[in-house]
This record gives C-alpha cells, structure tokens and sequence, in this order.
C-alpha cells in the first residue's frame, strides 16, 4: 500500500528551508516597514507607525529621484538589450566557423560578475589612463578630456552601456533559440510571395518572435530594477544622486542611514513595482498565446 | 504563363554537387514533374527555378529571359511547400491576402478577392481561423490558394501532398489536375510518388543522382522506360527484372525459358511487368516457379514466384486461389511488352 503522506514528509525539510530562507525574511521586512525602527537610537524594532513609512517615502525627494532615474536607467536598458540582442541573433543565426566563434566568445560577458564590470570600465573611462576615454578622444576630438563619469548624463549612459554589455549575450542565446522555431519555410513564402527583407523581418519573423521576446523583456526588466552592483563600483550612484537606483536607494537609507523601517517601506514598493509590471507582461503573454493557439 | 529553361545548370553545396549538370525545358502551360527517390535532387532544382538558392553555373530562363540574378520576388512565380510554409501569426483570410497587401493592393479589393479564391477551394467558412486550427487537408488548400491568389506566371509545387492522409492525397490530387486544366498555368511539380506523378503530368522528368535519366509522357515513361533505374521506379508493384542470357531467339534464365525477338547475347536483363504476366498451365509455360507468396489487393491477387534468385511478380485474377510452394506457371500476356536492358550500362535495348 502507498502512504499517501509519505512525499510531504520527504518534502518537508526542502519546505521547511525555503519557508526559513524567503517567507521569513519577507514578512519580517514587511512587518518593519510599518514599525519605527532607526538603527542609531534603538537595537530593537520601535513602535508600529501605520503607513507613515509609505507616506514618508513618497514624500522624500531623493526618493522619487531615485524612482525617476530608475525608471530612465530600466526603459533605456531594456528596449537596447532586446533590440540589439534581437539583431546579434539574426546576424549569428547562420551557421558557419566565424558564427559558432563569435557565439562562443559571446558568453565571456555575460560570465563576468557585474561588479567586476563596474570596476574595469571606471577604470576604463578614466579621463588620465582609461583605454576607452582616450579611444573615444582620438576618435572624436571633441570628446577628448570628458570627464566621463563626472557628468550626469555621460555617467547615467555609462551605466547603461555596462548593463546592456552584460546582458545582451545571454538574451541573444534566447532570442536565436526563439529564431529556430520559426520555420524556414515561412521567410522563403514570403521572399517568394514579395516581400523585402525589411518586411519579412517585421511582418513574419517577429511577430512569431513575440512569445520570446516578451519573455525577454520580462526578465530584463526585473534585472534592470534591482540594478545595484554597477551603480556601487561604477558612479556610487553619482555625480550628484544622477545614478542612484531604487536598489542602491534602498541600500543607502538602510545602512548609510540605518533607517530600516523607511528602508524596509521602499524595497516593498520596489517589489509591488516589479509585481505589477510582470502582470501585465504575462497578460501579454497570455493574449499572444490565444492568438496562436485558441 | 511561361516557359522555363534551365541551360548547363549546376549546383555544388560547398564540395558536394547536387545537381552535375541540367538540362531542361518545361513548356508553356504544361504540368512538369519531377520525379525521383529521396535525395536526388527535385528540391534543389525547384529552388534554384525559385530563387531561393543561388546557380552555381549555367543560365536560367524564364518567359525567355535571364533570370540568375533576380530576386524570387521578381520572378513572378507561387510555390507551395511541404510543409504548407503558412504564416502561424495571421489568419487564413490574411494569409491567402499577404502576396496582394505586398503588391499594394487595399483592404478592400484583397478580402474581395481573398473571397473568390477561398470560395473556389472552399475555405469560404474558415477565413477568420488560424493555421494551427485547420486540419492538414485545409492547410493544404490555404498553401494553393495563396499562390493562385495573384497569378502568377509559374507555379512550383514542392511534394505538397505529402503530408495528406492517403484518401485525401487521392482527393487533392483531381483538385489539383481540375485547377491547372482551368487556369493553365504552367506547373513543375515535385514527387517522389510515382503514381502521383503519372496521374498528373502531362510530362515527367524522371531523376537519379542529380540528373535527368528521362523526359518523357506518362505512357512512354511506363511503356519504354529508358533504363533499369527508370523500369523499377516506375509501376507498382514494380517490374521483373530478370538476369539472364539470349541465344537463339530465346531468352533462358533459371526457371523461365521465353521466346525473344532479338539478337543473341551473353548477359542481359529482361523485364515484364506484373501486369503483361498472366498464369498458365504449368506443364507448358515459359516460367515455372513455386510460389513464394500470394497478395490479394482486392481486384486483383499478385503472385510471386521464386526462380533461382529472383522473384517474380503477376497480377492475377482475384479469385485465384492456390497453395503457397505448389508450383505455378506464367507466360506473358498476349500483347504485353518484353523490355530488353544491357545489364553493364543498364541502357535500353532496341527490341
Ligand atoms: N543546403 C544544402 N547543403 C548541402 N547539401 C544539400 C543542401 N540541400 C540539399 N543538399 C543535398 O543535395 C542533394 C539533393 O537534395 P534535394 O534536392 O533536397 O533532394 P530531393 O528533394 O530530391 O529529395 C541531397 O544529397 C542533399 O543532401
Ligand atoms: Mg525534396
């Protein structure tokens, strides 16, 4: 006879874990972010404030700043990596010696930790040594002695180059593996029926591409709103507070700060964000699927 | 409606040549076909004709001129697929509309005549449907309606029932013989199905290993079949090919002893077809053998024999009933054809 309890039992330990490991932390941070609990005056979790820490939050400006420049730093970085990854995977999705070498050589960003990124091209982008700022100068001469990563825009585009350098390989392989369910035959009816390679591109291959690109652009986009490593080894979210992210933000007030409670109310925000952005992103999903499938 | 040429015609894949060298004219308004086993070819050539696969040598014309360097969108030509090749993101009306929205034709005019193809292969109901919700057989007619849609001057049909159901290839098949009778557009059309091929062409090109063995109607095909290769292809069951030899006005092999009108010779291969055999009286026939199996088809029982090392085929009566090893007679139908091969070259014989 099957002892029907038997799997929960042999599951509960792996359960037990994740529950210790997310669930807890979770509503403990959801808890603190209705508490009064500053770091410098008190060891122990204060008083519960209601929603004063949300409130508080909207209210602050560096908040909303930082709200500001994410949203930029997420919308640039998004539509870049799934054009280019999207292009890089109809140039390399040919066969061929040159395709498979530049495919191999692809995953090298992409297996760099992002942090190290953010070192190598400040360094990079040093205005007295950095090989790319003197590349830029000799190329362009009226770039020469642009102190890259003193001006906001230049920083905050910085930033933006390492991110998409990072990410564009990775959601290339995603895209050619999205590319190889489009049937040949379909591309070629339609270079037979009349189309140009620009029609056939927009009109038959991308829109059988859109399943994948939608997932594309979901994980993306999460990556990009919890932006954090670069913005520290790279601009440490400067000049200014130009490129300082909501992670980054949320850093700052909790351990610059130590206001945990006001801390703990953002990153929640950040979450309902990431939340409601990927709802809608699946509702895409979905009515795509009823137009192929229903 | 034109006529195709293909001159001096290679292609080479890297170092491997898939077609040595073709010759071809496919005239005006017929319906060619291309037959061959898998592999030897019939795709390469109907996509070189196509465009969608650039001539290594030699000269391609269509309507008599050079067309080499264009685009297939210039080639004026429709083409089915295998595989249907259907847009999957757009319905059956947009689909079989695509080529005129491409020629810039309006919404209103292409749904109009969207409507009058649909209606001819009766797709009528199903314009609003997607291809993943249509069965084979409908998917088929979108394919065709497509490419009749805007008139093209050549149509190239690449095994585009072979992925029906063996009734509906039958069905399909008259549809598609009614269609190009009615419009007249010349047609190549690519099989590796022999009875397809004979049903429809009003000529074959029968291909092996990238070249054209023969070019012929259905009739000469299957009434003087130019070589071996050609002789067991076409017909089915296909045809006995015995190894024997000629000498005085016979032709002797082991089990069958059967009077020729030909000149003497040491190696040769004789082939009848099952259906120029007929069962005789086994104490006077020409071919006695004991029977290796008995298949009844329904309008007909087909024997084999076993003689020496080869096998014989007949069609016989169906209500013909014996034992399996008994030994059985055949003698060759009153007027039925003796074809005469040289086994060395595999060449017809003059007979
Ligand atoms: N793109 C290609 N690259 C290399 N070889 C090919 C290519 N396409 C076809 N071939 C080869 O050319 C020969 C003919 O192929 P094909 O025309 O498709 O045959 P068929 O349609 O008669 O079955 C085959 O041996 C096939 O392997
Ligand atoms: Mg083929």
């Amino acid at each position: 006879m099957r002892d029907r309890g038997l799997p929960f039992v042999l599951m509960a330990p792996a359960f037990l874990i994740v529950l210790a490991t997310t669930l807890y932390p979770l509503s403990y941070s959801l808890i603190t972010s209705f508490r009064e609990w500053r770091l410098t005056r008190q060891r122990r979790p204060g008083d519960f404030v209601g929603i004063d820490n949300y409130t508080g939050a909207f209210t602050n400006h560096e908040f909303l700043s930082s709200l500001w420049v994410t949203t930029v730093f997420v919308t640039i970085s998004v539509v870049a990596t799934v054009v280019l990854a999207m292009a890089l995977a109809l140039l390399l999705r040919r066969t061929g010696r040159l395709h498979t070498f530049v495919r191999i050589i692809l995953i090298l960003p992409f297996a760099m930790s992002p942090a190290l990124i953010g070192v190598s091209f400040r360094f990079m982008f040093n205005p007295e040594f950095g090989v790319l700022a003197q590349g830029l100068g000799a190329i362009f001469p009226f770039l020469k002695g642009v102190a890259w990563l003193a001006d906001p825009r230049f920083a905050m585009g910085i930033l933006i180059v390492t991110d998409v350098w990072h990410w564009v390989p990775y959601m290339t392989f995603m895209c050619l593996g999205g590319l190889t369910a489009v049937p040949r035959e379909t591309e070629e009816a339609a270079r037979i029926d009349g189309a140009s390679g620009f029609r056939i591109l927009w009109e038959i291959i991308l829109p059988q591409m859109r399943g994948v690109l939608v997932v594309v652009a979901i994980l993306k986009t999460i990556f990009a709103l919890k932006m954090f490593d670069q913005v520290v080894t790279l601009t440490g979210g400067g000049p200014g507070a130009s490129t300082e992210t909501l992670a980054y933000f949320v850093f700052k007030v909790g351990f610059h700060w130590f206001d945990m409670g006001q801390a703990s109310a953002m990153a929640w925000i950040l979450t309902a964000i990431m939340m409601v952005i990927s709802i809608w992103y699946v509702r895409l999903l979905m009515s795509e699927r009823k137009l192929v499938t229903a | 409606m034109a006529e195709v040429r293909l001159e001096n015609v290679v292609k080479r894949y890297g170092g491997f040549t898939a077609l040595p060298k073709l010759d071809l004219h496919v005239n005006e308004g017929e319906f060619l076909v291309l037959l061959g086993p898998s592999g030897c070819g019939k795709t390469t050539t109907m996509r070189l004709i196509a465009g969608l696969e650039e001539i290594t040598e030699g000269d391609l014309l269509i309507g008599g001129e050079r067309v080499n360097d264009k685009e297939p969108k210039d080639r004026d030509i429709a083409m089915v697929f295998q595989n249907y090749g259907l847009y999957p993101h757009m319905s059956v009306a947009d689909n079989i509309g695509y080529p005129l929205k491409l020629r810039g034709l309006g919404k209103s005019e292409r749904m109009a005549q969207v409507r009058k193809v649909a209606e001819k292969v009766e797709l009528g109901e199903l314009l609003d449907r997607r291809p993943s919700e249509l069965s084979g057989g409908q998917r088929q007619r979108v394919a065709l309606a497509r490419a009749i849609v805007r008139r093209p001057q050549l149509f190239l049909m690449d095994e585009p029932l072979s992925n029906l159901d063996a009734k509906l290839r039958v069905t399909m098949r008259a549809e598609l013989k009614h269609m190009h009778h009615e419009m007249g557009i010349t047609t190549v059309y690519v099989t590796h199905d022999q009875m397809e091929a004979m049903t429809l062409a009003s000529r074959i090109v029968v291909m092996n290993k990238g070249r054209i063995v023969q070019l012929d109607t259905p009739e000469r095909i299957y009434s003087e079949p130019a070589d071996l290769f050609v002789a067991d292809f076409i017909g089915s069951p296909s045809m006995n090919l015995i190894h024997g030899q000629i000498a005085g006005g016979t032709f002797t092999a082991e089990g069958i002893s059967l009077p020729v009108s030909a000149p003497d010779r040491a190696k040769v291969v004789l082939g009848i077809r099952p259906e120029d055999l007929q069962i005789s009286d086994a104490s006077t026939a020409p071919i006695k053998a004991p029977i290796f199996a008995l298949e009844l088809t329904g309008e007909s029982t087909l024997v084999t024999l076993r003689a020496g090392a080869t096998q014989l085929c007949a069609r016989g009566a169906a209500d013909f009933r014996a034992k399996m090893d008994d030994t059985c007679g055949l003698a060759p139908r009153p007027g039925g054809r003796i074809h005469l091969f040289d086994p060395e070259s595999g060449l017809r014989l003059p007979s």
